[in-house]
């Protein structure tokens, strides 16, 4: 492991001095090698984030140092959040045109368009204590990293605990049928759950699919040859969630889009949904009395004893239509020296929890109580392609909905059975 | 009269004497009625050509192929049309489009006459109230329908307070959250925001009919129905036919509305199209199964078309 130390100082303290000091330390090798290249302009695309200081920290630090280091600009373009920058990122990539590297949300669509970034990857990985194994099944394609991971978007139960504790939950339900009983008691104090189960982009996967997977069930098998959906297991799993559904849910959430919860959820309409730490920003900004009674739980054990959790993975590729990918590539590699990558992690207060087990014992985990949990969604994290490749027939079930409708199908009235044999049929007829 | 008759039956007007100085033989080319109209036409022309003529033909050219993102295109034939019509969303898909325009058009019309009726009489601040009733066609679609989306919340939205703090209901309906609902409600906000241009255009027609029509079929006896059944309407016809047609061929193609609000869901009950084609592309990836969606529209909508132009023509 190659961390900095940490200094005894305030960690805002801390991540303006190792930001300085990347300006002059860090870029020594870029100084030398584009010394004598004219200055050019790097355009880097990224999500914007929910922690404002994250963005605020490249914009105001990383990208002036670097200028400063090697004369080259960086040109930061923040893209809408929730999902919205995939359909940018198609635009860039089909015309060939725009960003030279970016945040490659769902990166299976445009692997071919990026180019190999196994030397950084590799590089980081060493120095940083190795990368966790899940994030390589993403990043890693034939071999070759087509991508370098930066972090995860955790998800996980967001709930009110002042909530839970007036109708007696006193913990966090720790297996499924103990989450719906809760959730019943809830939802009779005039506080039901919303869970997501829309055409959203995160909210939505994020519960389903660690349910189904606690259940024993994965939408394909380990090859990604055959569809393993179709079992009497998925069946059990679809039948529970209509019954959370019907018993401790808001009637809204089958319809909800990502910001739908966050909004119910601020507005005191429901008690627990499965979000990333978001909702906990906007109420310690805006709502501090509901900032302080928000707390964070895992996703419940199912009936194989197992807990899961989504990995939301964020990782940055460089574009090879790029007319200097090689300057893209020296800025990324920039970027991820732990000088620059650690105190940039910390500046969003680690709502992108590095995939690298050098992070594992940072103290930037300790900053906030309620953060804490998202770094066991490292540990339980999956790719939603689990156990199959994360491939483009993958993503083509994610993008189409195909296993969140087979939930909502059975909810708004088709038979179970039939709901899982047309979801089967779809996902048959997307991989071939 | 006889004079009257005298020009009528004048020849053409004889050439000015002397042109305008500074033009020489350009200028009495560009002046020749065949060349000046071209020379109006073609930036239209060739903006139309660059920004709808361009990605129409390139839709066209990707729904034969399998194109995804970032690969090489692979001619397939009807291919992607053969997936499409063993795709049971996209057939529900077809059958949302039909129902959502339909059922909107018929409301927008119905309501866009009574909305025009209505302006057409003499009243306190009627311009103003004219101006009021064109916001919802000119506020932007995705900022009005983000508005809607609060007006549709089940707890904190307008609708739902109303019921409830009027007594009329408990708990009020969930809005997007049920299939039947959620279809009613793009239905209603689609409604809502293409009213105007029924009522606008409706209104402009009105104002032509002749006030002596009205004042002969009073005469005849005709009372407000009749005059209406058989004076207001058929002068009209003309104006809802063709508004009409122009109506189903935006409404046909609406993704902006049910793209915020739904997202085509919940369980593809809201999916038009137009989302379906969206998702397909830019989601999914599928360039070209997603131009075949898009391309399958064509077929209806150049049908209208053509029963436009016949009508038109007619007329």
């Amino acid at each position: 492991m190659a961390l900095p130390t940490q200094p005894k100082a305030t960690r805002r303290s801390f991540v303006k001095l190792a930001a300085a000091a990347a300006a002059g330390v860090a870029a020594g090798p870029f100084i030398s090698r584009n010394a004598q290249a004219k200055p050019v302009q790097i355009t880097f695309a990224r999500e914007s984030s929910y922690v404002k200081n994250f963005d605020v920290h490249f914009q105001n630090v990383l990208a002036p140092a670097y200028e400063k280091a090697t004369g080259i600009k960086i040109e930061y373009q923040v893209q809408a959040a929730g999902g919205s920058a995939v359909p940018q990122l198609v635009s860039m990539v089909e015309n060939k045109s725009g960003a030279d590297l970016a945040w490659v949300q769902q990166e299976w669509l445009y692997r071919d368009a990026l180019v190999d970034v196994s030397d950084i990857a590799e590089e980081v990985g060493k120095q940083q204590g190795g990368w966790y194994d899940e994030i390589k099944r993403l990043s890693v394609d034939k071999g070759k990293w087509k991508s370098v991971p930066n972090g995860n978007i955790g998800q996980l139960m967001n709930y009110r605990k002042d909530w839970f504790d007036e109708a007696g939950v006193k913990s966090f339900p720790d297996t499924w049928d103990e989450f719906l009983e809760a959730g019943i008691k809830l939802k009779a104090k005039g506080h039901p759950f919303g869970m997501s189960m829309g055409h959203g982009f995160a909210d939505n996967y994020s519960w389903l699919y660690p349910l189904l997977w606690s259940y024993g069930v994965t939408v394909m098998d380990k090859d990604g040859k055959k569809v393993a959906l179709d079992s009497s297991e998925t069946a059990k799993a679809v039948e529970y969630v209509k019954k959370l559904y019907k018993q401790a849910c808001i009637e809204d959430c089958i319809g909800w889009l990502d910001p739908a919860n966050n909004k119910a959820f601020l507005t005191s309409q429901i008690s627990c949904t499965n979000n990333a730490y978001s909702i906990m920003v906007s109420a310690k900004r805006d709502l501090p009395d509901m900032g302080k009674v928000i707390e964070h739980g895992l996703n419940p054990k199912g009936p194989t004893g197992q807990r899961y959790h989504a990995l939301v993975p964020v990782t940055h590729g460089v574009f090879a239509y790029s007319k200097d990918p090689q300057s893209a590539k020296d800025f990324l590699r920039w970027l991820m020296d732990p000088k620059q990558y650690r105190p940039w992690i910390a500046s969003g207060d680690m709502y992108f929890a590095p995939y690298l087990h050098a992070f594992d014992k940072v103290p930037e985990w300790d900053i906030e109580p309620r953060v804490k949990p998202f770094q066991k969604v490292l540990e339980t994290g999956k790719l939603t392609s689990w156990p199959a490749p994360a491939n483009r027939q993958h993503g083509e079930v994610i993008n189409r909905w195909i296993v969140i409708d087979m939930f909502t199908k059975a909810i708004t009235g088709t038979p179970t059975k039939t709901a899982i044999a047309e979801a089967v049929s779809q996902i048959k007829a997307i991989y071939g | 009269m006889s004079k009257i008759l005298e020009a009528s039956r004048a020849g053409p007007l004889a050439a000015p004497a002397h042109r305008p100085i500074g033009l020489g033989r350009l200028g009495a080319f560009v002046e020749r009625e065949s060349v000046f109209s071209w020379l109006m036409l073609t930036p239209p022309l060739l903006f139309l050509l660059a920004f709808l003529g361009y990605p129409f033909i390139y839709g066209v050219y990707l729904s034969f192929f399998h194109k995804e993102v970032a690969r090489a295109a692979e001619f397939v034939g009807f291919g992607n049309f053969v997936k499409l019509y063993n795709d049971p969303i996209f057939w529900q898909a077809v059958r949302n489009t039909i129902i959502f325009t339909g059922v909107a058009t018929v409301l927008k019309a119905s309501g866009g006459l009574g909305m025009a009726l209505v302006m057409n009489q003499s009243f306190r601040m009627k311009s103003f109230a004219r101006a009021m009733l064109l916001l919802p066609f000119i506020v932007p679609t995705v900022l009005s329908t983000v508005a809607w989306q609060w007006i549709l919340d089940p707890g904190m939205g307008l609708f739902n307070r109303l019921l409830v703090v009027s007594g009329l209901a408990t708990t009020g309906p969930s809005w997007l959250g049920t299939p039947t609902m959620a279809m009613i409600s793009i239905i209603m906000v689609n409604t809502w925001r293409g009213l105007p241009f029924f009522g606008i255009s409706i209104l402009a027609g009105l104002q032509t009919i002749p006030v002596d029509l009205h004042e002969s079929a009073t005469i005849d006896g005709a009372g407000t129905w009749g005059r209406f059944r058989y004076v207001t309407l058929p002068s009209l016809l003309p104006v809802i036919l063709i508004v009409t047609t122009f109506s189903i061929v935006i409404t046909f193609f609406d993704f902006q509305l049910v793209y915020v609000l739904t997202g085509g869901g919940p369980a593809n009950s809201t999916h038009l199209m137009a989302t379906y084609a969206y998702s397909l592309s830019m989601g999914a990836g599928q360039m070209g199964l997603g131009s075949a969606v898009a391309l399958s529209m064509v077929p209806v909508l150049g049908l209208l078309l053509v029963l436009l132009t016949l009508f038109v023509r007619k007329d």
